[in-house]
């Protein structure tokens, strides 16, 4: 009776987690890319200890040798009580951990967004790091760049090596509230979701796509206060606004992946 | 949105109780169990989807983001953790412990605590491994030296620690000196103060026993291990979860500009936010409106103690020691970053 809940249980966790890492992308929405692998293999050695769980059960009569050894093996439960004659234990595994079922049927069936506009727009933005040296821009038209770099240039570079230039950037929209423009928003992950931090950059000059959708923008600076210093506006106006699917390093502010 | 996070503070709560059942001591469970166990799992789940159809806010889209990254961010740390757990069991001797450890537990402390060194990973691993280490013999004083320091003096964290912060090895070193010190400290006040019966019996660490396959003992305590700490992990990402969706990060700012309310403020703020020692290095050096030590005690504080591993805790030694243990900790972490980063920033 309980070995086979046991047993369902660790299934389900381990395919939750092959199916969000390694049959879809869906785990690129919680964690970042690099996480993928670990992700595989825990999924992997889940459905393996899945599989060892059933095994006997499933052979009862060949009784191979480690699991007649694992029969009387679990029966012998330090607090010896009266279970060891019939090889399994009700007290061995707690209720809670039932609780594992909702991030596995969540990964399997009801896997919510990546994080968002929603997060974003409740984040003070992060700093960037001040920046020494910059080095001169690649001569190409318009120049692809990261929102960091776009604002370390546009706050910190002092000469002024964006002014006139068209730049392109990506990210997913967050609606800008008060006043003209909306903000071209990043989610950076160090680890997970509960460090979350966002960076923005003010669009204007095209009305805003609804929340979250995934663009890349071309256009120049919008002039304001003296360029390469705080007083300069970390904001674009925006020539072409195109749609583009997520890229798969969404939670990094790295230049996008080439689109498929 | 208050309605929603409220909402989501009920499930993380409703949560909890299950969790505590989970402690109750053993017996006869009765016969419909299974029917509990059924509801148990599906209730939340079903509630779940009930209020994200009815409300369906971003509110509770970021809830169920965060719990579930959290969750799946932490599962491959669980794992090791459970399986060197586990491995310990199995395949080591008692005789090794006594062996590495000095005999007397005053001296055994320091010595498990700078031994957390050699565990790489977040917090998520180092409760189960404790676990095993005091199920093997070791002492509980240098087991809990060991689960404190491990998660925060690891070489990925210190690694982390000084990317996060360029130029400014003094940080790394303090964060170092800091942990040590409250993992030390926390496990001699464990030897002058503690009491075993505060600590739940750890059932499954028997070692292992002649004529038994040693490979099985290993699978069915890793498994056993899994899912009693995989409960406990979710409810804690519920709980981390809903603390970081209902407190915007601009309300930080707030607190930014008393020196001691900061420092009392970021260790609050590493209970609740539950963020992977691997990461929380670069959160800190995000809180840039707060003074190095405030970063600095929330960079000791948040590894030891935060809701996700007091959760795991509960479940593991039992709720009467990880209430005791985790305000004694944060006491101490909080003493040891002042007196340390003071001296050192």
């Amino acid at each position: 009776m309980k070995r086979p809940l046991q047993t369902v249980l660790l299934a389900l966790s381990g395919l939750g987690l092959l199916h969000a890492s390694l049959f879809t992308d869906l785990c690129l929405r919680y964690v970042k890319a690099g996480m993928r692998p670990a992700l595989i293999a825990s999924g992997a050695v889940l459905l393996a200890l899945a599989v060892a769980e059933a095994w006997p059960r499933r052979r009862p009569g060949r009784g191979t040798e480690p699991a007649a050894h694992e029969e009387t093996g679990d029966g012998h439960h330090p607090t010896d009580d009266d279970h060891a004659g019939h090889g399994h234990d009700h007290s061995a595994v707690p209720r809670v951990a039932w609780l594992l079922l909702l991030p596995a049927l969540s990964l399997l069936f009801y896997a919510p967004p990546a994080l968002g506009a929603y997060t974003a727009s409740r984040q003070a933005p992060e700093a960037v790091p001040e920046r020494e040296h910059f080095d001169p821009l690649p001569s190409t038209s318009p120049v692809p760049m990261t929102l960091t770099d776009f604002t370390s240039r546009v706050q910190q570079d002092r000469k002024q090596a964006i002014k006139g230039r068209g730049i392109q950037l990506t990210g997913f929209v967050t609606p800008g509230g008060r006043g003209d423009g909306w903000y071209l928003t990043r989610i950076i992950l160090t680890c997970c979701a509960a460090d979350a931090q966002s960076i923005k950059i003010r669009i204007h000059g095209t009305p805003a796509l609804p929340a979250n959708t995934w663009v890349s923008v071309t256009g120049t600076w919008h002039p304001g206060g003296t360029l390469g210093t705080k007083s300069a506006p970390v904001a674009l106006d925006a020539h072409t606004v195109k749609k583009i699917t997520r890229p798969s390093n969404g939670y990094t502010d790295a230049l996008p992946f080439p689109a498929p | 949105m208050q309605k929603t996070d409220e909402l989501a503070e009920g499930q993380a709560t409703a949560a909890v109780p299950r969790g505590e059942a989970a402690d109750a001591p053993g017996g006869e469970p009765p016969r419909y169990w299974p029917l509990l166990l059924v509801a148990a799992a599906i209730l939340p789940g079903a509630a779940l989807v009930l209020v994200g159809q009815s409300v369906s806010g971003p509110a509770l889209q970021a809830w169920r983001t965060v719990c579930l990254s959290v969750t799946v961010q932490a599962l491959p740390f669980l794992l090791l953790g459970t399986a060197l757990s586990g491995a310990i069991n199995a395949f080591v001797p008692a005789e090794v412990f006594h062996r590495i450890l000095p005999r007397r537990p005053v001296l055994a402390v320091p010595v498990a605590g700078a031994a957390g060194v050699v565990l790489p990973g977040c917090e998520c691993a180092s409760v189960p491994v404790a676990n095993s280490l005091i199920g093997r013999g070791v002492t509980p004083a240098a087991a809990f030296a060991f689960l404190l320091s491990a998660p925060a003096i690891n070489p990925v964290v210190l690694t982390a620690t000084a990317i996060a912060f360029p130029g400014r090895p003094t940080m790394v070193l303090a964060r170092l000196l800091a942990s040590l010190a409250t993992a030390t400290a926390m496990g001699w006040l464990w030897l002058w103060r503690g009491r075993t019966e505060w600590l739940r019996p750890a059932a499954r660490h028997t070692g292992h026993r002649p004529g038994h396959s040693r490979w099985s003992e290993f699978r069915t305590g890793f498994q056993h291990d899994f899912l009693h700490a995989g409960g406990f992990l979710v409810v804690g990402a519920m709980a981390a979860a809903t603390f970081n969706v209902a407190v915007p990060r601009s309300v930080l700012d707030a607190f930014s500009g008393s020196p001691w309310l900061s420092v009392l403020f970021l260790a609050a703020l590493a209970i609740v936010l539950a963020v992977c020692s691997e990461a929380d290095a670069f959160v800190a050096s995000s809180l840039t409106g707060f003074s190095p030590l405030a970063r600095l005690t929330f960079m000791v504080v948040g590894p030891m103690v935060d809701l996700k591993l007091i959760a795991l805790q509960a479940g593991t030694f039992g709720r009467a020691f990880a209430i005791r243990f985790s305000t004694a900790t944060t006491a101490v972490a909080i003493l040891c970053s002042v007196v340390i980063g003071g001296v050192l920033l």
